[in-house]
């Protein structure tokens, strides 16, 4: 090819010299519209309708107490709350300065760690009204979003992982409900009793139980806290992969599947869909499954604690709405986030039966209520109940880098789970790469 | 006797031939397009139960239409609908503008430098826009233009393959069009505009289909510079219909697909046939 | 023969540096060329260039979107060396790529053939529709039908398999049939594409020079190799070069359907680098991944091009 490279080269210097040259122009004049009105702008992780209005509400009922007050939403797409703290980062990346964003649990460490956030220490110290508020939360929930002493957030709502069952494959097969004190063994045993072939072509059409293979939290955690371990120590400073603990979890998960008790691992939404029509009777999650089964009409599932191993951990995650550092109006974004687990908006959370709220209130009065109001599973008390009774995994495993952090053992476990490594070996290889990725 | 085995013989095999070239195309056709049927049927279907149950059964007294009003329930799917529109045909037309006039210099006309430009043109082609995203979007926020429609227009009206596509029809146009036109004392837009642009329907069809097909369904653009869900395209609305995590209901979201596929057909299905014709009528076959 | 390989469609190529049909030395048609070039050289500098001098500058930092970046040198290209995974990645991209490039080329050029049999208008219509069918859906919802009908023990597709006995494949779950799955998808969507432009070549091939074959005595078999396939070089040699670039850079497919896996089986160079810069926000990193990716492809579309010269018919 006859191309004048020396020529490419100069063009190319030329356009990078007149993009470096707009770039620095345009830095310095970016103090944009806050002209000292009182304003909040909140960003948001649009999921869905439901993500919409559940934040319009919270705003607008923030706008009505504090009417000198306006407050911008921005939502931002994207497929995951991964892709969702890459949007949100390109935002800021851009000269955005919003007040608060919505991060999940496993994004606390990646704010902190980031220096995008104001630990919420001062006004918990100051703030009498705070204090009552606090005493309301479960110790976990506070623990769980506190980075070295900084607490990030209080959260508005959270989750823990316990496992739905459909009880009309129960009922079909006889089989009494699970009791929360049940343990692995029993809970294999129920789960052979559930495989079925239904259509009579000789291999089984029905599967006792599945977990999401895209997911660590709804995935292997709670196996593997129940094995008494951890995939990193407590500080979240070094993985710890390639115990005998994780080892043990593991390896039942992949039993389930060589005995054909569990079928070829899939993705959570694959997961949901298929409990909802009776092919998996058992899978494990947090509360936001009733978001999708309610509405959808499908009501025949309860809830019940994990069986237990060698011990008994609640495996949870939240959500909520931290300050960021580039707030130029941090005392009433506290407002905002305080207003955001008042009783009015917690309620939001417990729903109606008809249109119930996907996650757990994070106050524990008003998670009470939910069984009252009556929104299924019939065990709701559960939800809250768990985080209080059992000591919980503080923190779950979540690095800065969480998102490598996650695919890098998502990658690992496809393997063991295929039969393409050992438990041993894949853990062992899923450590090694660990090991660079978790540090402090 | 023997001549009229022989005579059968061939006979047999074009039998043979045709039978089996039938058979290869209507296994093809039925591959290709199985998923659809199970989609539309998807789309029709009253609870996602049905949907699940192998082996399979259909049972038309089920049917609905409820699982359409379910998409304008949960998305503004007509306001989606629009802005789709608005960008893929602002970015055809404009693409279609750019690419002919471009391609038309890089064919026909002699200037200094065409082989830097060109050779830049195809090396763009080389850039997958997941490399280059992040810079795109700095440069849309400095111009003010995220959150609008332009920033899904703008990155898409310069298109290397479009016009590499349409160069290389041009170069195989007869030279001595030009030199009939410049004796009838045409001008270079003339030339452009009456003579060689007329002669170029069927690849022009081509890359507008290419073009709007594209940027119909382009996701990653949207999802990184839009955040008003009233800007919104449809292939965020699937996103958004999908659900967190993708847990929306399947009968759904094959409504959805079916809406977002329809528009995108009629234009292919016109197109297509003018393409088809215009090889067939056109002065290509002089 | 040189008459009708004038007058083909636009569906071919000459070479990169062609310097056009030949024109006695003029005076250059500078300010009608500046004219016609303007729109797309704007268009090209604000929203290609500019952003692409954007990654090369990337790749000597070290940038995760929020902090003030720092510059590294060249220490982005050094990591590349040490990185365990980009070769596995580079390995599985490029099978993947070869094999969709193959099904489009070679099965869209048996199905366009066959399409020119004589048969009914309509049918005729009802195939190529059909055909053309997936290319006009969204990639990444498509994938996710097709994710739940490959699903290993409760999948449709496994389903009917088994009607005939075939047992249960892990479609999407092992490293042999991951990759499998997704050429399937991705050809699937694209193979309508190359279709049309070969039904496209075909019909500028003029009817007399098939003619006087078949006066010749010629049958369909010498027919299409000696006159069909050289008249059709150009058409492949299109779809060869656009289809690499095409399948070299699939994004939507592994990503829903396969998340890359099992291991790197399935992932391809680009979602590998999106997960650098949106996983790992590892800007920089992803930003020198991207440049040896174009470089390759650079590479690749040079050779294709030289080689086109000495093998198409014109």
């Amino acid at each position: 090819m006859n191309i004048p490279y020396r020529k490419i080269a100069l063009a190319c210097a030329t356009t990078a010299m007149a993009v470096t040259a707009l770039a620095a122009c345009s830095n310095g004049s970016d103090s944009a519209s806050s002209s000292g009105a009182k304003s909040l702008e909140i960003v948001y992780w649009n999921y869905g309708p439901a993500a919409e209005s559940g934040n319009k509400a919270t705003a607008d009922a923030f706008m009505a107490a504090h009417s000198d007050v306006k407050v911008t939403l921005t939502p931002v797409t994207g497929e995951n709350w991964g892709t969702y703290y890459a949007n949100v980062a390109t935002l800021i990346a851009s000269g955005k300065h919003p007040d608060l964003m919505v991060i999940s649990g496993e994004g606390a460490q990646f704010v902190h760690s980031n220096n995008l956030v104001q630990p919420i220490n001062k006004y918990l110290d100051k703030d009498s009204a705070a204090k009552a508020i606090v005493g309301d939360i479960a110790k976990g929930l506070i623990d769980g979003f506190t980075v070295k002493g900084d607490v990030v957030t209080l959260a508005y709502g959270w989750n823990d992982m316990v496992v739905y069952y459909n009880t009309d494959l129960f009922k079909k097969a006889g089989i009494a409900p699970p009791k929360p004190d049940w343990t692995w063994d029993d809970f294999k045993a129920t789960a052979k009793k559930l495989t079925a072939d239904t259509n009579g072509d000789g291999k089984p059409d029905q599967y006792g139980f599945t977990w999401a293979s895209n997911e660590i939290f709804p995935g292997i955690m709670p196996w593997v806290a129940n094995a008494g371990g951890n995939l990193t120590s407590d500080d979240v400073c070094q993985a710890t992969a390639d115990t005998p603990q994780v080892n043990k979890a593991v390896s039942f998960l992949n039993g389930m599947i060589t005995e054909g008790i569990a079928p070829a691992p899939m993705p959570m939404s694959d997961v949901f869909t298929r409990f909802q029509n009776g092919q998996i009777a058992m899978f494990g999650a947090g509360r936001w499954p009733i978001a999708t089964f309610l509405p959808a009409g499908f009501k025949a599932f309860d809830i019940q604690l994990y069986p237990k191993g060698d011990t008994y951990k609640t495996v949870f995650g939240g959500a909520g709405y931290p300050i960021l550092k580039s707030s130029k109006n941090p005392d009433l974004a506290w407002e905002y986030q305080k207003f955001t687990v008042s009783n009015e908006i917690e309620k939001q959370y417990v729903g109606t039966p008809d249109k119930p709220g996907d996650s757990i209130p994070s106050r524990r009065s008003v998670a009470q209520t939910i069984s009252k109001v009556g929104v299924p599973p019939a065990n709701s008390d559960l939800y809250y109940n768990s985080i209080d009774d059992y000591p919980t995994l503080v923190p779950y495993p979540a690095p800065a880098k969480y998102s490598t952090f996650e695919s890098t053992v998502l990658r690992h476990l496809q393997q063991i789970f295929a039969g393409e490594a050992s438990v041993s070996d894949g853990l062992k290889s899923m450590q090694s790469e660990l090991s660079s990725i978790v540090t402090c | 006797m023997s001549t009229a085995t022989t005579s059968m013989s061939p006979r047999l095999g074009r039998l043979a031939a045709r039978v089996l070239t039938f058979l290869v195309l209507g296994i093809a056709a039925l591959a290709i397009t199985a998923p659809f049927l199970w989609i539309f049927r998807g789309a029709l279907s009253g609870s996602d139960a049905e949907l699940y149950r192998l082996p399979p059964t259909f049972d038309a007294g089920t049917l609905t239409v409820r699982n359409f009003g379910r998409v304008t329930e949960q998305v503004p799917y007509f306001r989606f609908f629009l802005n789709s529109i608005i960008v893929s045909t602002v970015v055809t037309a404009a693409q279609l503008i750019t690419c002919s006039t471009a391609a038309y210099a890089f064919a026909r006309l002699r200037f200094r430098g065409k082989g830097v430009l060109f050779a830049l043109v195809i090396g763009s082609l080389m850039i997958p826009i997941q490399v280059t995203i992040v810079p795109l979007f700095l440069v849309m926020s400095k111009l003010g233009l995220t959150n609008t429609l332009w920033a899904l227009i703008l990155p898409g009206i310069f298109s290397a393959f479009g016009i590499f596509l349409l160069r290389q029809h041009f170069l195989g146009l007869p030279r001595g069009l030009e030199e009939a036109a410049k004796i009838d004392g045409a001008g270079q837009f003339r030339t452009f505009a009456r003579i060689i642009l007329p002669l170029s329907g069927p690849s022009i069809a081509t890359l507008g289909i290419l073009c709007f097909t594209y940027w119909w369904n382009d996701l990653l653009l949207p999802l990184v510079m839009i955040s008003d869900t009233d800007r919104q395209t449809l292939p965020v609305g699937l996103v958004l219909l999908a659900g967190r995590f993708s847990t929306g209901s399947l009968g759904t979201i094959a409504a959805g697909i079916t809406m977002a596929i329809v528009p995108v057909l009629v234009v292919f299905l016109a197109a297509q046939r003018y393409i088809v014709q215009s090889i067939a009528s056109s002065g290509l076959k002089l | 023969m040189t008459t009708s390989s004038t007058l083909r469609p636009g569906v071919g190529d000459r070479s990169v540096t062609d310097p056009g049909p030949p024109a006695p030395r003029p005076r250059g048609d500078g300010a009608a060329a500046l004219a016609f070039l303007t729109p797309s050289i704007i268009t090209f500098l604000v929203f290609v260039l500019a952003p692409t001098v954007g990654v090369l500058v990337l790749s000597f930092y070290n940038w995760n979107l929020l902090s003030d970046g720092t510059f590294v040198g060249l220490d982005n290209f050094d990591r590349l060396i040490h990185d365990g995974r980009l070769l596995g990645v580079y390995g599985s991209t490029t099978y993947m790529a070869l094999a969709i490039l193959a099904v489009n080329v070679v099965l869209g050029l048996l199905l366009a053939v066959l399409l020119e049999t004589r048969m009914p208008r309509w049918l005729r219509g009802f195939f190529r529709l059909s055909y053309l069918f997936p290319f006009v859906v969204s990639a990444s919802a498509v994938a996710l039908i097709w994710r739940f009908l490959l699903n290993k023990d409760l999948g449709l597709v496994n389903y009917l398999l088994g009607l005939v006995h075939v047992d249960r494949i892990d479609w999407l779950g092992s490293s042999a049939f991951a990759p499998v799955s997704v050429i399937i998808v991705n050809s699937w969507k694209t193979i309508g594409f190359s279709i049309l432009v070969y039904i496209a070549g075909l019909q500028s091939i003029p009817d007399q020079l098939r003619e006087a074959a078949i006066v010749d005595g010629a049958g369909a078999w010498t027919r299409f190799w000696r006159i069909t396939f050289p008249l059709l070089s150009p058409t492949i040699f299109f779809l060869v070069v656009i289809n690499t670039i095409n399948s070299f850079q699939i994004f939507a497919e592994p990503r829903v359907l396969t998340q890359g896996g099992p291991g790197d089986s399935s992932r391809t160079i680009v979602e590998y680098l999106y997960d650098r810069a949106f996983g790992d926000f590892d800007l920089g990193y992803a930003s020198a991944i991207g440049i040896t990716f174009a470089l390759i492809l650079v590479v690749l579309t040079a050779i294709q091009f030289w080689f086109s010269r000495r093998w198409t018919f014109y």
